[in-house]
């Protein structure tokens, strides 16, 4: 046991070394990404670049705030970021009902999900955008968030994660008398944990940065996201890098937040016991 | 049986979507609510504008939505695509021909006479071909831009140039002289993304772009783009995209380029201590010195119920004094002649240089296929540049599927 | 008729499960998709967009158009390339980061789990400015390091092959984090009595990885190598913002070619129909790994 120690030691140690070359190349332009916001716009596309501001100011953060409408858009964000959650969670009901049911046509049906990832999004942004108007959403929270509500990616996912909890396990609980829903809620949420905590850091970062809908459903500037405030700063001809580094520096920071929170999730696995 | 099962999650889906309709924004279309669609940063802008608007008009209260530049096409195909428009779109000069075609913009002839700051002469000439399209009044200029030549004035003075290169053979001569200079030295750089220089370089040769039926084969485009090309095959510009153009003339390395009104910020932001050392001309001259007019304009949505409203906010707007003010708060150039007089622009060295150059100045032709014509001889020439193609044969072939874009 | 009753309530629940995700697609992805699909036979442009009546149908012009266009081609030749190569990539380097970072709970991996994430969250003006300096051919980094080997310069996004290579390099770049996370949170789903069952009977390392770990993975592994796929074909990213598409048109992938006929030239019926191309070989392609798949292990 001891030996069997030592040499996972050292593997362990190669593992991390292999890690951290890899992990610093991997995230230079990240590095690069914050420190740049810290930058002069005079600095920013100085060749070669500079990995650390030579004369750092904080002026980007103080325009980015005093140049939005800080407190709509984050409201406007947040709000978008909750009711995506919704929409996690009628993915998993989805990709549980395709994991673990049997019904006629069920391969037919999943393509046809499966056929919604396939097609280009600008190709139907205009229709879309057309329904919205005759439901009467057209500037309306719902009619931003509705459409990508559902998404393949995300059922397929839970699909693939669920077909791999054991059918006994479900079947165990029904002999108990535990209904459908009782079985979902209690015993296949629990067990899914890692795959809830990937597709809520998805979830979050694709809501967060939602962009495109609030902007093209929006008739004026109440509900715009944070993006959309972001993007304002961007002038036709000038690019203001800095004020967009520091912009883009801010708006991932919450995400690390949340991906730190999640992770755990992802890591920690469930415990065999619930199997057994 | 079946539909049973799935009546309850559709009526539970429908009554998540009007739950949720209700906490939209829900503002705008009050009755003397006037709604702007204006761009990027100037959209921001154009907010704080409004307010001395509002002040002397109580009754109406302007609603600007600023757009991001990246977006606002899409945002406007949706907009003509359900008619949910503005009341009050600002329209980069080279989309009027495209949307004035689709009818998404108010015919403003019947309402010429009772807004004498509309006029046709108020604006430079070069403007006025984006207000037109076939026999519609379709936009009032807002703003303006122009090219001109940014230059070192202490390296062209090394090369014996103490004033700006004054024609083509000119520029050749001291661009050349620049490249030879130093090494990694481009005389002259031409941004080989841009659109319009192509055919600044035809213009000046006396090239007239026919909107019907546009000779690309003829010696005036065809002498244009050999001069364009012959820097590239000389070596004194750079296919490469090497530095970004302020760092490059900074160093020296791209002591001339062509460019707009906006690099003056940029200059002075960005490269503070190079003040004094440079400059900017008027095109260099061939048959004539002619360069491009661009900026952007009012236009009125076609269904806009306030077009009374609507017609007197760009009145405002475009009053001569209200320019004056937006140039001092966006720095865009004001497109009403008049505006030129005042000293702000007519004495500031680098203005009045635009000033002048806009006097001679062409608009980007009306027609709606401008945008995929141009890009085609962009690529007509990175075959040439890079490709090692025959300058005549691709004139030739882009001359063919120029004409077939063409309606 | 008991049974029969029974039988439809307990069928009952899959279709509670799925009905509202389905319905939410039905009504925002495939009634769109059909809809494109129609104009996909139309000549519709930016006039046809504000008044209907302008909108002919051409029947499969723009198809047969489509079929001649050069750039077309280009685009489908090049994005085969972009696919062929990419994908394997991609699922290997994020398997092989997840199984490293697999290797521990400490701080230090708890760490670089969300440093190998940080590419998918970055933004991608960033991305174009730290690796158009990368990439660039007189001052940038790549080539310094070469020059130091007495390497010539590599004209990493100016030559049509290279920059193909380039994008290719970046865009695997920036895959990792995502599918990164879902192995590892598939490696989660490995019950420790597994590994220990295998170290009982003397497995080695290599042996658990090859035996036990990978075909755990399957689903996993499947589920990547699906929406990768799906992914890469609609690759669009990277050349929009490094390259449009240049240098002569040696970077232009279906999906740009799309994107600049319906957003740059109004041409929406014959992206729609540029669309529908890509559209079908995506489905061939999905379907044949499906196949595949039932082939290889019936579930």
């Amino acid at each position: 046991m001891a030996s069997g120690k030592s040499k996972g030691n050292t593997e362990r140690w190669i593992a991390t070394i292999l890690l951290i070359i890899g992990g610093f190349i991997i995230s230079l332009p990240f590095i690069w990404m914050i420190t740049s916001s810290f930058k002069p716009e005079s600095e920013i596309l100085q060749m070669p670049p500079t990995l650390f501001a030579e004369n750092p100011t904080i002026q980007n953060y103080i325009n980015l705030f005093t140049n939005m409408n800080f407190g709509v858009y984050l409201r406007n964000t947040l709000i978008i970021v909750l009711l995506s959650f919704i929409g996690l969670f009628l993915n998993a009901m989805a990709g549980y009902g395709f994991a673990k049911y049997h019904f006629k046509n069920k391969e037919k049906v999943f393509y046809l999900v499966l056929a919604t990832m396939m097609i280009p999004g600008q190709v139907t942004m205009i229709p879309v955008y057309l329904l919205l108007n005759e439901m009467g959403l057209i500037n309306t929270m719902a009619g931003i968030v509705l459409p990508g509500l559902a998404a393949a990616f995300s059922i397929f996912l839970f699909r693939m994660f669920m077909a791999t909890i054991p059918t006994d396990l479900i079947e165990a609980a029904r002999l108990d008398g535990a209904g459908e829903f009782y079985i979902f809620f209690r015993l296949i949420m629990p067990i899914s944990k890692p795959i809830f905590a990937v597709q809520g850091i998805l979830t979050f970062i694709a809501a967060w940065n939602s962009f495109l809908w609030p902007l093209i459903i929006a008739n004026d500037e109440s509900l715009y996201t944070l993006s959309v405030g972001l993007s304002l700063l961007k002038g036709q001809y000038a690019s203001n890098f800095a004020l967009q580094m520091a912009g883009a520096a801010f708006m991932v920071l919450p995400i690390i937040i949340i991906f730190s929170f999640f992770q755990k999730y992802i890591v920690e696995g469930f415990t065999t016991s619930g199997l057994k | 049986m079946k539909k049973k099962g799935l009546v309850v999650p559709a009526v539970l889906a429908m009554g998540l979507s009007t739950a949720l309709a209700g906490c939209g924004g829900g503002s705008g279309d009050s009755e003397n609510t006037l709604s702007v669609w204006a761009m990027g940063e100037e959209g921001k802008l154009l907010d704080e504008m409004t307010e001395a608007y509002e002040e002397e008009n109580p009754d109406v209260t302007v609603d600007v939505q600023a757009i991001p530049w990246d977006q606002a096409y899409d945002k406007l195909l949706t907009a003509v695509a359900s008619g949910n428009g503005p009341d009050v779109l600002q329209l980069g000069t080279t989309w009027v021909a495209e949307f004035a075609d689709a009818g998404a913009l108010l015919d403003l002839t019947e309402h010429m006479e009772d807004y004498p700051d509309f006029n046709l002469d108020n604006y430079f000439e070069g403007a006025q071909t984006s207000m037109k399209y076939d026999d519609q009044i379709v936009g009032i200029p807002w703003y303006v831009e122009t090219r001109t030549m940014y230059y070192r004035t202490d390296l062209l003075e090394e090369v014996g140039y103490s004033e700006a290169p004054a024609t083509w053979d000119e520029l050749k001569d001291a661009a050349t002289k620049l490249s030879e200079s130093g090494e990694d030295v481009y005389g002259l750089d031409i941004d080989l993304n841009d659109q319009i220089t192509p055919f600044i370089f035809a213009w000046q040769n006396g090239f007239e772009f026919d909107t019907e039926n546009p000779d690309f084969t003829s010696p005036e485009f065809t002498e244009a783009l050999e001069y364009y090309t012959s820097y590239f095959e000389e070596g004194i510009s750079t296919t490469s995209e090497g530095i970004d153009i302020i760092q490059a003339f900074k160093d020296g390395q791209k002591p001339i380029f062509f460019s707009g009104p906006w690099m003056i910020n940029i200059l002075n932001d960005q490269a503070p201590d190079l003040e004094g050392q440079w400059a900017v001309a008027t095109m260099p001259a061939k048959e004539n010195n002619l360069s491009s007019i661009g900026g952007a304009n009012f236009s009125v949505f076609h269904n806009s119920e306030k077009v009374d409203e609507a017609l007197d906010f760009i009145s405002y707007m475009n009053e001569v004094d209200t320019q004056i003010e937006w140039m001092e708060k966006s720095n865009t150039l004001p497109s009403r002649l008049e505006a030129w007089e005042d000293p702000k622009l007519a004495d500031d060295e680098m203005y009045s240089v635009f000033g002048e150059q806009l006097e001679n100045t062409k608009g980007a032709p009306p027609i709606k296929e401008w945008e995929k014509v141009a890009q085609e001889l962009l690529s007509s020439i990175e075959r040439i540049n890079i490709g090692g193609a025959d300058l005549d044969e691709e004139l030739e072939s882009f001359n063919e599927k120029a004409n077939s874009m063409i309606e | 008729m008991n049974q029969l009753v029974k039988g439809t309530v307990r069928n009952r629940h899959p279709f509670i499960f799925i009905a509202p995700a389905l319905l939410i697609l039905i009504l925002f992805s495939l009634i769109p998709i059909i809809i494109a699909f129609v104009i996909s036979f139309t000549d519709m442009d930016l006039k046809g967009l504000a008044d209907w009546s302008n909108i002919s149908f051409i029947g499969v012009e723009n198809y047969t158009n489509l079929l001649a266009d050069t750039v077309f081609h280009k685009a489908v030749f090049n994005t085969f390339f972009y696919v062929v190569i990419g994908v394997p990539l991609v699922i290997f380097f994020s398997l092989g980061i997840a199984l490293l970072l697999n290797y521990g709970k400490n701080l230090v991996f708890t760490v670089f789990r969300a440093v190998y994430f940080m590419p998918a969250i970055t933004n991608i003006i960033a991305i174009a400015v730290v690796w158009g300096f990368l990439y660039n051919t007189e001052y940038g980094l790549f080539n310094y390091l070469l020059s130091l080997a007495d390497v010539d310069k590599v004209p990493w996004l100016e030559h049509p092959v290279i920059a193909k290579l380039s994008l290719i390099l970046l865009a695997v770049w920036k895959g990792i984090g995502i599918n990164m996370i879902i192995f590892l949170a598939a490696l989660q789903g490995i019950p420790n009595s597994y590994y220990e069952a295998a170290k009982i009977d003397g497995a080695k390392r290599w042996q658990i990885l090859l035996f036990i770990t990978i075909p755990l993975l399957r689903y996993a592994i499947f589920f990547v190598t699906v929406t990768t796929l799906i992914g890469w074909l609609q690759f669009f990213e990277e050349p929009f913002i490094m390259t449009q598409g240049g240098p002569l048109d040696g970077t232009v992938s279906m999906a740009l070619f799309i994107y600049q006929r319906g957003f740059q030239f109004s041409e929406f019926g014959y992206a729609a129909a540029g669309s529908f191309v890509l559209f079908i070989v995506i489905i061939i392609v999905t379907l044949l790994q499906f196949k595949l798949r039932k082939a290889d292990d019936d579930i």
